[in-house]
């Protein structure tokens, strides 16, 4: 008994309990004012499914944790040995503990699990895997090429087709219009990496040998981060990117720019500098 | 009581567990570099980093690569006093079979006579070992781009433009230097830097690993040619000297511009920056200069670099579009500019333009980068500019 509480007072007294509780204050502090702790605010049009999703989460795993030490607490206090009371040891094997244990757990798979389950896969459906139609004209294709330790990007130019002089190549760079579904084929020279746009709320493999689809539609303008989310070897920490969201006009521009630059580069002779697949359909 | 055979099964999972994690301290083994057979070793203790089949790690040969004369020697040694330090080379008239040799911390420097050439240059002798500890850091770092032998054609360099280098073609772009080859520290600082624009990274390896690294690198030259060369020129990292223009940037931005456009004609192969119906005003021309064609663009232009037998084009960057690859502060690009960029149309322009000018275009050109680049509306308005009346 006496350890119990000695431990218990040690324990919750001690400096590192206190430390604890500053940086979770300070953690909160920060998530409030929109800082580094927490998510990036979401810049694609389904980002804010995602971000609902992570809050939902964290929160129904918060008031569970909650729940469960506070009960976890009940049978700590009450069986403890005491003065004219013996520790009370139980193994949990009866029957009636069984049931209990058996309801409360479904209660839990449904109440949490099956409720997170429901709005992922809900997501999934109507946004993540929903992906534009590439024969509209609405739709900018994009296609990625990785590699260690590096991001290429090609985009159709003013042609709109791949494999021409007028293809706009970037590395480590991606330009793309605001408001308008970009659609990404990928895939990889080396090993795989993982194109991860964490504002975009997208990130997917990319592997070599196969192409992998992914797309999201920007709704605001201005300078993102582009990554890589798999490790990919000894560099994969400074294989990162700029994504810069353009409003309409300001690329049109920059893709006429980029085009007739595209041009200037484009040397027939050089076949292996033109990687350019046939786009997927 | 458990029974013996789960007893003896636990026991030889305790001695098995202990001795490989012996083995992975390395409790058995001395230094891991100063074994022999680097390749066993590789296989055995670090999974990630084995090489495909059959790559040699080891080099048993040392070799006699070119070194910069005595005069960087003096130098060097010089440098190093004016920083507090012991001096780099010690000379040492006893040393080499009482040949003389001047001896730093990596190896020594001797003053040799090519009998085939009837010439005497300086070389450094790279040993074996140094050797094998670049040739490991190279595959693990390097290979995936510059290929296992350094031809430029690793996995990951197919299909790059720029190719990464092939090191047996002793090509060096941006070295800044204005002798053919790059001392060390040249070649060093390059590599610490890495190429914007590019995916040769900066790379934050040790002063240690970047040196052997770059030993190996001067040690696949061909016979005959870069650092096994008698007669190539190696050079510092060019001098910038004072700026004439500090505290009148404004000015070296104008000047600068005439410069560009005029005397150093850079818009032969860069683009033009000023509408050409604007130009015989600003060079004081005749009016019915005639400029070439579509002078907002660049021109492709030829190089001496191969890339599988080919030469390859290389188009001169638009400041306003492109990433500046070394430096974009004006003293990055007066290294550039008066040194040149080697194997490409781009020469190196010290001594054929005064100290004056080539600061000038240093300034004019870092305006350039700061005003257009990555500013749409700017540029579009400059690109009206520029095309207007075309």
């Amino acid at each position: 008994m006496n350890r119990i509480n000695s431990l218990l007072a040690g324990v919750l007294s001690s400096r590192w309990m206190k430390a604890l509780a500053v940086v979770g204050m300070a953690g909160v502090a920060e998530a409030q004012g929109g800082n580094r702790w927490a998510p990036f605010p979401p810049a694609s049009d389904f980002g804010h499914r995602f971000s609902e999703l992570f809050w939902l989460i964290t929160i129904l795993c918060s008031i569970s944790m909650v729940i469960v030490v506070l009960l976890l607490l009940i049978p700590l206090l009450r069986d403890r040995a005491r003065p004219g009371h013996k520790a009370n040891y139980d193994h949990g094997s009866s029957l009636h503990d069984k049931r209990l244990t058996a309801v409360i757990s479904l209660a839990t798979f449904i109440v949490l699990d099956a409720w997170v389950l429901a709005i992922a896969m809900k997501d999934l459906r109507e946004a993540y895997w929903n992906m534009p139609e590439v024969d509209q004209a609405e739709t900018y294709p994009i296609e990625v090429l990785g590699q260690q330790w590096a991001w290429h990007f090609r985009g159709p130019g003013l042609d709109g087709e791949f494999g021409t002089p007028d293809d706009i190549l970037e590395m480590n760079q991606l330009t793309i219009p605001k408001g308008r579904p970009v659609s990404f084929q990928m895939t990889s020279k080396d090993v795989i990496h993982s194109l991860f746009l964490p504002e975009m709320r997208t990130k997917k493999d990319v592997n070599p040998g196969s192409i992998n689809k992914t797309w999201f539609k920007p709704i605001e303008a201005g300078e993102f981060t582009i990554l890589c989310a798999e490790l990919c070897g000894y560099a994969h920490y400074q294989m990162f990117g700029n994504l810069t969201v353009m409003e309409q006009e300001d690329f049109d521009e920059w893709e006429e720019s980029a085009s007739l630059l595209g041009i200037a580069a484009y040397d027939p002779e050089d076949e292996e500098a033109q990687w350019a697949w046939e786009w997927e359909e | 009581m458990r029974s013996p055979f789960t007893q003896l099964v636990c026991l030889a999972t305790v001695a098995i567990g202990t001795l490989s994690s012996f083995k992975a301290l390395n409790f058995f083994g001395s230094d891991p570099r100063a074994d022999e057979d680097h390749s066993q070793m590789i296989a055995e203790e670090l999974p990630h980093a084995r090489p495909p089949r059959g790559v040699p790690l080891t080099i048993t040969e040392g070799t006699w690569l070119r070194a910069p004369g005595e005069e960087w020697i003096i130098q060097q040694n010089e440098l190093a006093r004016k920083q507090g330090l012991e001096p780099r080379f010690t000379e040492d008239p006893s040393a080499a079979d009482g040949e003389g040799a001047w001896i730093d911390s990596t190896g020594f420097i001797q003053k040799r006579y090519d009998e085939e050439e009837d010439f005497w240059a300086y070389w450094q002798w790279v040993g074996p070992a140094q050797l094998t500890r670049g040739r490991r850091d190279f595959v693990q770092f390097c290979s995936s781009c510059h290929g296992l032998d350094g031809d430029g054609y690793g996995r990951s360099g197919q299909w790059l433009r720029p190719s990464p280098r092939d090191f047996r073609q002793t090509n060096f772009k941006f070295t800044k230097v204005l002798a053919n080859l790059p001392t060390d520290d040249a070649l060093k600082r390059l590599i610490k830097r890495g190429l914007d624009g590019t995916p040769m990274l900066p790379w934050d390896l040790s002063d240690e690993q970047i040196t052997d690294i770059v030993q190996y690198i001067k040690s696949l030259s061909p016979e005959g040619m870069g650092w096994r060369d008698p007669f190539t020129g190696i050079g510092s990292i060019v001098e910038a000297g004072e700026n004439p223009w500090a505290g009148r940037e404004n000015f070296a931005i104008k000047h600068g511009e005439k410069v560009y456009h005029g005397v150093a004609q850079c818009m032969l192969c860069h683009p033009g920056y000023v509408n050409p119906r604007d130009l015989p005003g600003l060079l004081d021309q005749p009016e019915d200069t005639v400029y070439r064609e579509n002078l907002y663009l660049p021109v492709l232009k030829d190089s001496e670099y191969e890339v599988l037998g080919e030469k390859v084009k290389i188009l001169p960057p638009d400041f306003t579009f492109h990433t500046i690859r070394s430096g974009q502060t004006p003293q990055d690009l007066y290294e550039t500019i008066a040194s040149g960029i080697k194997g490409t149309a781009m020469p190196a322009w010290k001594g054929s333009l005064s100290e004056e000018d080539l600061w000038a275009l240093a300034y004019y050109v870092q305006d350039l980068v700061e005003e257009y680049k990555d500013k749409p509306a700017e540029r579009r308005g400059l690109m009206e500019r520029l095309r207007e009346g075309l």
